[in-house]
């Protein structure tokens, strides 16, 4: 069957199924919110984010994450991802991290498994409190899209709080990941060029809030923050940096979409030699990140 | 070309953004005053304009935001008796305003909840008699609680949290503006 035809039957499936069912839906693009799918509900997420400039030369990278969620009960969800990414770095080499120019269409770059267990709804208990679990698997480094092999386990919490009978959400994350990494070979590098192959543990921890307002009915806007670092072995602190930025949200009864742009705001720890931008991370980091969210409930 | 295939796959889902949102009203306010005061020969609006002093008062002591500065009240009547009164309200869904209305006898007891209005896809349990009989009876004297005296749909825990709250602020509002008649 050819794609487009396939392509074209999944959509129309889609837009024909009249189940119905609420969102855990995301009025956000990076923090996420307390509350899971009702029992027996589903959900599917497509989300896309583009990553660039790096301050010296062009970079530009776009994540995808193909996502499905479903609520085993009331207050516990399970949910695949498969992910994807795309890049285009050309004329700026970071020793360690960035060995050449590199441009390659979407390519399969992981899967994850998650669950979502929800303790408390914000809704009901004036206070919304869940936890999460995800693995992942990776076999792209999501920087310099080179081969590695990478296998992470995340935990996060997730905080809740409706005012204004819900016009007005706020959330809070609070999250430690753990990977244990190893880069594959590289031919050809450049002389005294550093691209270490042994394996590397890292652990990272993510702490990030968000503030969304219904303007309208329909439509949310907020801003949001996140604070990442990670330590690695040998250094330590390896990086830390700091994203802010707005959101736009719109949920309606079938589907929703989420729009926010990131501008990391701070950074530090290591920095490539010609960096000029002494107060961002950008060897891991971009300066921008666009991160668009579409869910889809039946 | 493949790349191009490969994109199309991970942008399937923007189909669904063709999916049109739906508004669901399901009750008119005149079907509504029929529903829930039968035996009433007339109704006769009343609407209540609210100052600041009055809406801090409601949230004061329902201890919810009194939104709006008008609140649409109908005198239910038979031959010049009051029966009881018709109030109309809006509270927040998930997405946008549940209209429900209530009728509140004399004496400050729930008669009866419709649902005018539901624009959610779920939770439309909301509408089912078994959820607002769990509303019916109560005064400012009973215990308003989700998932105790009033039961949750999952997954529309918002929409049955705000309607048994407004229904609550709108005993109080009977209390202190339409008690006396």
């Amino acid at each position: 069957m050819p794609v487009s035809l396939r392509n074209g039957l999944i959509a129309g499936a889609l837009l024909i199924s009249s189940a119905a069912a609420l969102a855990d839906e995301n009025l956000f693009g990076y923090v996420r919110g307390a509350e899971v799918l009702p029992k027996g509900a589903s959900e599917f997420y497509q989300w896309f984010t583009q990553r660039s400039d790096k301050g010296n030369g062009t970079y530009r990278a776009l994540d995808t994450k193909t996502e499905f969620e479903y609520g085993v009960t009331d207050r516990f969800q399970v949910s695949a991802e498969l992910n994807g990414m795309a890049l285009n770095t050309s004329g700026l080499v970071i020793d360690g991290y960035l060995p050449s120019d590199k441009k390659f269409g979407l390519r399969f770059q992981g899967v994850e498994l998650a669950v979502k267990y929800n303790f408390l709804s914000p809704a009901k208990d004036d206070f919304g409190l869940s936890g999460t679990t995800s693995i992942e698997y990776g076999v792209l480094d999501q920087h310099s899209g080179q081969k590695k092999k990478e296998y992470e386990v995340e935990t996060q919490l997730q905080a809740q709080k409706f005012f204004m009978e819900g016009q007005l959400t706020w959330v809070g994350n609070l999250g430690i990941r753990a990977a244990y990494e190893k880069r594959a070979a590289i031919s050809n590098l450049p002389d005294g060029f550093d691209w270490p192959t042994d394996p590397e543990m890292e652990i990272s921890t993510k702490i990030g809030t968000g503030l969304s307002y219904r303007f309208a009915p329909n439509w949310y806007a907020g801003v949001e923050m996140l604070r990442e670092s990670e330590f690695e072995t040998e250094v330590g602190l390896e990086r830390w940096s700091l994203f802010a930025g707005p959101s736009l949200h719109y949920g309606g009864s079938q589907w929703w979409a989420t729009l926010t742009l990131f501008k990391q705001v701070r950074g530090g720890g290591e920095r490539y030699a010609g960096q000029t931008d002494d107060h961002l991370h950008l060897i891991e980091k971009t300066k921008n990140e666009v991160r668009l969210k579409v869910g889809y409930n039946f | 070309m493949k790349a191009a295939r490969d994109w199309g796959m991970f942008l399937l889902p923007a189909a669904a953004l063709s999916w049109p949102a739906h508004a669901a009203d399901y009750l008119s306010v005149e079907q509504a005053q029929v529903l829930l005061f039968p035996a009433a020969k007339g109704f006769a609006a009343q609407p209540l304009k609210l100052n600041d002093e009055q809406r801090d008062r409601i949230k004061a002591e329902s201890g919810v935001r009194q939104r709006w500065d008008e609140q649409k009240v109908w005198r239910a009547e038979r031959d010049g008796q009051l029966q009881g009164w018709f109030v109309v309200d809006d509270v927040i869904g998930k997405h946008e305003f549940i209209t429900y209305a209530t009728a509140i006898s004399p004496e400050g007891k729930v008669l009866g909840v419709e649902i005018l209005s539901y624009r959610e896809t779920h939770g439309g349990q909301i509408r089912d008699a078994s959820w607002r009989k769990a509303l019916t009876g109560k005064t400012l004297a009973d215990h308003f609680k989700l998932d105790d005296d009033v039961p949750n749909i999952t997954g529309a825990t918002l929409s049955c949290r705000n309607v048994m709250d407004g229904v609550k602020r709108l005993l109080v509002i009977h209390k202190l503006f339409l008690s006396h008649g």
